[in-house]
């Protein structure tokens, strides 16, 4: 009898086993593997190394505090982290300074051009940063033509205008290359800001000046913090600005790449890469508390539009703040593109005119055309498929363990490229079980683990759209997981993973402080290749390079804007 | 042909092993027949929805089993099930014609595309849309009524045992509404399809339903024709829920060896006997014992108070009150008395068939209430009663 009644239990538990639709399982497995895979077991093997001493060996059995302990020790690490923290903090007060007054001006002054002025945001998308600093070289370099101008007309007066390498040039390059982030964010908030609440403190007799300190300002600190911290992320992880600019002076970035290909000291590296991981982390922690303790209504319920400023002073101070910040902003291009046609800029103006840098490409650079395309697209392929599938879990399913499925993909998004390149080399090169050490399979893992965030957050936000009684209702009609995600989900979150991946596309043709730790000569690409030209001195074959790639990107996310009819500005909301 | 359904002590607790779990249902048990046109009615937040989900396995259920006819499906998933469903928001698939979505449960089925297509023109004359069929155009091109019909088409073109329907008509204004629900309960009568519409509407519920069942907190409280919810409700809150029901704070007449032939007081001035089968309260009455009275508006009938005074002691007096507000309603005549706390726990309302001579708004007129007719409740169930019915409207 109870026997019976356990085996009918049993029986029921297996039938009930195989009614369940398992395809859902299968979407999570996958990805998860791939993480544990590419993403947690790096990350181990990085603190492994850490703890190992300097070398390239992991010794399980002496532990040790010894690579850490060079941040105590040598000059040369205390410079480099010293260095890192100043350039992030005055790249975020510089970019600050910059993007804030004209989020302002562009939101609540009425001027021409907003648009104009709003696709400024397009830039930290477009522009790589390393060639933004490549053409400070070429204008306040040694021989920068700026510089070289200036000197003309103060040295009379004993005045010398400093070159652009060292820690000064690296921070005014950062803050030119970031404070699109700031601005953005900040006129956001500044737009979107209830201007009942402005009204309200006018009714109660407050003047202009006191409103915006005690009202307006507050409103924004959300925007402003999270713009902050994005631009110090960003400073702390960037390695093409101070390998170009930086001259003598190191931060943790170039210390690690030195470490590593200086002298092959993997060991180490990871303990530099841990270290800033550490920083970043820190100050996203700090950003969350400030937030998280300052709940500001930020979302206009009313429709009420905001009283922007007429007087005839505040439209002409916006207006000539916001070209001036323009012009700056677009300098860079500009001279990229003159230089492309020149031999040399040594003086004022360029000399020996010549299309010979753009016939050189076919021939010189072929192959690393075919490597940055293959690796950008089968990158963006896979990026998309695994995107999508953490996106469609963590959003639909809710698994138990989603919340770190979910951590787990965000993760590289605050990962320097270089603290990624690390964590892979030291999963993954030499001796190991499996050897993708100079392959293309290890650049591709990288940029895979590296820009899932994009297509991620892209998905999840088509997928919040989505009303879920959509997919139910294809169930209710008989179609199984599979079949409802075809017909069903699939086309209606279409656009966002498009958005997403073309996104990713573009970043990954331009990306350099991934690849340059990973790169073999066989696996070189475009951005690499401009890079060594410039510290090579070939100015006008880098320019021609980089003019090439620049409009290849835009082509790229222009053609996705019009494509899904947004407005540019609006794909630099993923970044 | 069409299936019955039953529920079998059939629980759901959202989020068991959180800190705060909702317990959605409470061994809700019960059988809806063939064909049946069944309601599920109930304040919001009541279970309903839940239950619909859960019946159409979209939510698993914690407790209990659900049947179709013999079939047990509790742990079936819903694509295994042959069922149609309208939701509230119609669902229909903005990236398909109207002729996909109606296809859309046959495609699945892999229905060959003949029958499909001379099915869809069926289900489409049976809802009245032939025309919009013929245009096919995008499903958000369509009005609220239409989309309306187009869902319903959709849920019943590939036969399914069992509709289901989530409040299908709270997204129409008053008047479609209206049209819309005699549409459903021909559509449901021509196919015969054993049919669960769910609805916080009593108005709705009552006209729509064979039967409906009443639900409070995940629990069943009444369950019946409307007629029964109507005349014999089970407690203040059906009371409350099906139809305006007045409530009177009342007492068991203090005569020695009181039991349930006693009389009722309301203040002073009213004594009541109601029926017996008309009380419930569990278990004999006791002298003094406080109970609420429920009178329906028509069961209440006022007198101008001069000529009540004028033939005192006729019908034992009445309840003093104010005429608030007095509304003609056609064949009757609806007034709102305003009277003491210590009698009624909200204005009264009272329907006449004729007006009452000379009582204008403003003037006192005295209550009646019709004893035979009257109901006895147990006092608790006032407070809450009275608060979810606020929390309603
Ligand atoms: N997914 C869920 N998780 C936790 N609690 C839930 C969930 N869905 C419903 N509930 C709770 O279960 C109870 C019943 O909800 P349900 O949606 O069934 O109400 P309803 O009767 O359909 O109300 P309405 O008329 O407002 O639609 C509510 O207390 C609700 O908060
Ligand atoms: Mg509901």
């Amino acid at each position: 009898m109870a026997a019976d009644s356990t085996r009918t239990q049993t029986e029921s538990r297996i039938e009930r086993l195989l009614q369940k639709d398992w395809t859902p399982y299968l979407i999570f497995a996958l990805p998860l593997l791939f993480l544990v895979l590419f993403l947690f077991w790096p990350l181990a093997t990085t603190v492994l190394r850490a703890l190992s001493g300097p070398g390239f060996d992991i010794d399980l059995g002496n532990l040790s505090l010894e690579n850490f302990n060079r941040f105590v020790t040598s000059p040369m690490y205390q410079r480099s982290l010293r260095n890192s923290f100043v350039v992030s903090v005055s790249s975020v007060v510089f970019a600050s300074l910059i993007g804030l007054p004209m989020g302002y001006f562009v939101a609540r002054v009425k001027m021409p051009f907003k648009n104009l002025f709003l696709s400024i945001g397009i830039l930290p998308i477009i522009m790589p940063s390393f060639i933004g600093a490549f053409s400070w070289v070429i204008l306040l370099g040694r021989q920068g033509i700026i510089r070289h101008f200036l000197n003309q007309i103060f040295m009379p007066f004993g005045i010398v205008i400093p070159s652009i390498y060292g820690l000064w040039g690296i921070i005014f390059a950062m803050s030119l290359t970031y404070f699109p982030f700031v601005f953005l964010l900040s006129y956001g908030a500044f737009s979107a800001a209830n201007p009942m609440l402005e009204e309200a403190a006018m009714m109660m007799g407050a003047r202009r000046p006191r409103i915006m300190r005690t009202i307006t300002l507050p409103l924004v600190i959300p925007s402003l913090g999270a713009g902050a911290i994005l631009v110090f992320i960003r400073s702390m992880g960037n390695y093409g600005i101070p390998a170009i600019l930086g001259g003598d002076q190191y931060v943790l970035p170039t210390l690690t790449y030195f470490r590593v290909t200086g002298f092959w000291d993997l060991n180490s590296a990871a303990a530099i890469a841990m270290v800033s991981v550490a920083i970043t982390g820190a100050a996203l922690l700090l950003q969350k508390y400030v937030i998280s303790r300052r709940e500001y209504e930020t979302v206009s319920s009313s429709r009420s539009e905001q009283h922007l400023h007429t007087h005839w002073l505040a439209r002409l101070i916006a207006v000539a703040y916001c070209t001036l910040v323009l012009i700056v902003a677009m300098l860079p291009n500009i001279t990229i593109i003159i230089m492309s046609f020149f031999e040399q800029w040594r003086g004022l103006f360029p000399t020996g005119f010549t299309l010979e840098n753009y016939l050189r490409i076919p021939r010189m650079v072929s192959s690393e055309i075919f490597n940055s395309l293959f690796l950008s697209i089968t990158a963006s392929f896979i990026t998309a498929v695994l995107g999508c599938m953490v996106a469609y879990i963590t959003e639909r399913r809710r698994p138990k363990g989603a919340v770190i499925l979910d951590l787990a993909v965000m993760a590289p998004f605050i990962l320097p490229g270089i603290v990624v390149s690390v964590a892979l080399l030291s999963a993954f090169s030499g001796d190991t079980v499996l050897p993708l050490g100079g392959t293309f399979m290890i650049i591709l893992i990288a940029f895979v683990v590296r820009r899932t965030p994009y297509v991620f957050r892209s998905v999840v936000a088509s997928l919040t759209q989505l009303d879920e009684t959509l997919e139910e209702s294809s169930m209710i009609m008989g179609a199984n997981w599979l079949y409802t995600f075809r017909r069903v989900t699939l086309p209606l979150i279409m656009s966002g993973i498009i958005a997403g991946t073309i996104l990713t596309f573009a970043t990954l043709l331009q990306e350099l402080s991934t690849t340059i730790l990973l790169y073999s000569a066989r696996t070189r690409t475009v951005p690499v290749r401009i890079f060594s030209a410039v510290q090579d001195g070939y100015f006008g074959q880098g320019a021609a390079l980089s003019v090439m790639l620049l409009v290849t990107v835009f082509i790229v996310v222009y053609a996705m804007n019009r494509m899904l009819g947004r407005s540019i500005s609006s794909s630099f909301k993923l970044g | 042909m069409s299936l019955s359904m039953t529920y079998e002590g059939v629980e759901k607790v959202f989020d068991p092993e959180g800190r705060n779990p909702v317990r959605a249902l409470n061994s809700v048990s019960f059988t809806i027949e063939p064909g049946e046109l069944f309601c599920l009615l109930g304040p919001s937040g009541c279970g309903k929805t839940t239950l619909l989900r859960c019946t159409a396995g979209l939510e698993s259920i914690t407790g209990g089993k659900i049947y179709y006819g013999e079939r047990d499906v509790t742990t079936i998933p819903p694509f295994r099930r042959n069922i149609g469903m309208v939701f509230q928001s119609f669902a229909l698939y903005p990236h398909m014609s109207v002729y996909e979505n109606v296809a859309y449960g046959m495609r699945v089925r892999k229905v060959p595309e003949e029958t499909i297509r001379t099915k869809v023109t069926e289900i489409m004359d049976l809802v009245g849309l032939p025309d919009v069929l013929k245009r096919n155009p995008s499903p958000t091109a369509l009005s609220g009524g239409q989309k309306q019909r187009v869902a319903v088409a959709r849920a019943l073109v590939y036969d399914p045992e069992i509709l289901l329907l989530d409040e299908p008509l709270a997204n129409l204004d008053a008047k479609l509404r209206r049209r819309m629900r005699a549409e459903i309960r021909r559509i449901q009568k021509v196919t015969g399809i054993t049919t669960i519409f769910v609805t916080h509407d009593q108005e709705e519920a009552m006209a729509i339903g064979d039967r409906l069942a009443v639900l409070r907190d995940g629990n069943v409280e009444q369950l019946g024709s409307s007629g029964e919810l109507y005349h014999e409700p089970q407690n203040a809150f059906v009371a409350n829920f099906i139809g305006k029901m007045n409530f009177f704070h009342g007492n068991v007449a203090s005569a020695a060896g009181a039991n349930r032939e006693s009389p009722v007081r309301i203040g002073n001035e009213l004594e009541i006997r109601p029926h017996s089968e008309r009380i419930k309260l569990e278990g004999p009455l006791s002298p003094g014992q406080d109970v609420l009275v429920g009178a329906r508006p028509e069961n209440l009938s006022i007198t101008n108070v001069s000529s009540a005074a004028g033939e005192a002691g006729g019908s034992g007096g009445g309840i003093v009150g104010r005429v608030n507000v007095i509304q003609n309603l056609g064949q009757i005549t609806r007034y709102e008395v305003v009277v003491d706390d210590a009698y009624a726990i909200d204005a009264l309302e009272v329907d006449m068939y004729a007006p009452v001579d000379g009582v204008t708004e403003g003037d006192e007129v005295a209550v009646q209430v019709n004893g035979e007719k009257a109901l006895l409740f147990a006092p608790e169930t006032v407070a809450d009663t009275v608060a979810e019915e606020e929390e309603v409207s």
